[in-house]
């Protein structure tokens, strides 16, 4: 039998190592050639891991951008209403969106405490003193709601630079350690920013939020009765009632503005000015569930039920301990997001569950022809005076 | 760029109001200017009444079925 010519020399090359075709011979040299990739740059597999997570943290960063975006568009625009027209909004924003405070120094603690508090109430204060010169046709509890809108745009603004801030760090050194620590952080950042997105609206137009809920129950605990209502610290009111005996103080943060007020500066009032008749301080507060429970579940508790940066919580401890008075606490379950995003049902119907409690507190704990002070904690956007 | 499947419809309210002359409550969606306690002149759907207190503002919630509830863990 007799080939033609060449096809010889074709049949030789395709017998190499023993097999009938090409490819096999070129694919293996491939694959002995990515191996030696391995051997001879042993950082090869964590270069590749180290581009896959920054192109997953870049895709998750540009949606962060457009929310941060968005909620900033929607504060301007916003803010734009109640305006005079000729003030150069966007630049103003910028400026209160990056300010910022320093905290005192903690070498020596010692009265920390109040210093903090000079220090925040001196930011704030700027801070609502800046929103209302910026939007002079806001009434007064508008511009308390509009300096809560410039906090979600601040909020959302500094979650973007710090995510950004470690994304181009771990770029920029190729440190795989510091993307792998923001990029398992990820999930619940963005759940944070897509909170703050709704947070943005419901400040828009006043929409009651899940942390109101104390504020809320603290209203329904005296809707209808009959009472003397007063201003007790800043952004802070107070009802005063008799209820089945016993002298009700039920405080909470003046509303339908978007503000918390001071209710550590409220309780330390009201005790000074009753002393020893107080017999129990019941604060009622939205608190962070746990990951599987119910949202709007009422617990009981000891101790001050209070959030933020520390100061209420401490004045509280500190005005309770003096005069012995026990503390005792509510709190109603929801997660980071409820809180700032307008509120559910579930959280809303909550409150009444929580008058019950209270009722019933007050009636074990607390004999007739004394005192006790009830504090509904939390922003108190869209919740009027009841 | 699109937006991402995560990015959830922004959350609309219902407010609900109890009618200052037959204590009905009937909702509808939140308007701005709207706040819990309030109190607002809009006509009341079943006595024709003309001032109505706002008793509460939320978003409703799906009711959660029995078989599902017992699912979770």
């Amino acid at each position: 039998m007799s080939f033609p010519s060449g096809a010889a020399e074709t049949l030789t090359l395709m017998q190499i190592a023993g097999r009938e075709d090409l490819l096999s011979p070129i694919i293996q040299l491939l694959w002995i050639l990515f191996l030696m990739l391995f051997i001879l740059y042993p950082n090869f597999s964590q270069k590749l891991q180290l581009s896959y997570i920054l192109r997953d943290l870049e895709r998750k960063l540009y949606n962060l951008k457009r929310i941060r975006e968005e909620v900033r568009s929607r504060t301007v625009e916003t803010l734009r209403k109640y305006s005079e027209g000729n003030t150069d909004l966007e630049r103003e924003l910028d400026k209160m969106i990056l300010s910022f405070a320093i905290t005192p120094e903690s070498m020596d603690p010692y009265g920390i405490v109040y210093k903090l508090e000079h220090i925040v109430n001196i930011w704030e204060d700027t801070f609502e003193e800046n929103v209302r010169r910026l939007c002079p046709k806001a009434e007064e509890e508008k511009a308390k709601t509009l300096t809560n809108l410039v906090e979600v745009a601040r909020g959302i603004d500094y979650l973007y630079r710090v995510v950004r801030h470690y994304y181009l760090l771990g770029k920029r050194t190729a440190n795989i350690y510091i993307v792998l620590q923001i990029q398992m952080l990820m999930p619940q950042l963005m759940e944070i920013a897509e909170a703050y997105r709704q947070a943005c609206y419901a400040f828009m137009q006043g929409q009651p939020v899940g942390d109101g809920v104390g504020a809320l129950a603290a209203a329904k605990l005296v809707e209808g009765l009959e009472k003397k209502t007063y201003e007790v610290a800043k952004d802070t009111i107070v009802h005063e009632l008799v209820m089945d005996g016993r002298n009700l103080f039920v405080l909470r943060a003046v509303g339908p503005g978007g503000a918390v007020g001071k209710p550590a500066d409220g309780i330390i009032k009201i005790i000074e000015k009753e002393g020893d008749r107080v017999k129990a301080i019941v604060m009622v507060d939205a608190a962070l569930k746990l990951e599987g429970e119910d949202t709007g579940k009422v617990v009981e508790g000891i101790g001050a039920a209070i959030g933020g940066i520390g100061v209420d919580k401490f004045k509280i401890e500190e005005i309770a301990k003096k005069y012995n008075i026990p503390l005792y606490a509510l709190i109603i379950y929801e997660s980071i997001s409820e809180a700032i995003t307008p509120m559910r049902e579930s959280i809303a119907k909550a409150a009444d569950e929580v008058v019950e409690r209270v009722k019933n507190i007050i009636k074990d704990k607390v004999e007739e022809g004394f005192s006790v002070i009830v504090a509904g904690i939390g922003n108190t956007v869209g919740i009027g005076l009841s | 760029m699109l937006p991402s499947s995560r990015e959830k419809q922004i959350l609309n309210p219902l407010t609900f109001l109890r009618c200052l002359g037959c204590s009905t409550i009937n909702s509808r969606p939140f308007k701005e200017g709207d706040y819990v306690f309030g109190e607002v002149e809009e006509k009341c759907p079943k006595c024709g009444g003309d001032r109505m207190k706002i008793v509460g503002i939320y978003v409703k919630e799906p009711e959660q079925r029995e078989g599902k509830k017992q699912k979770t863990l």
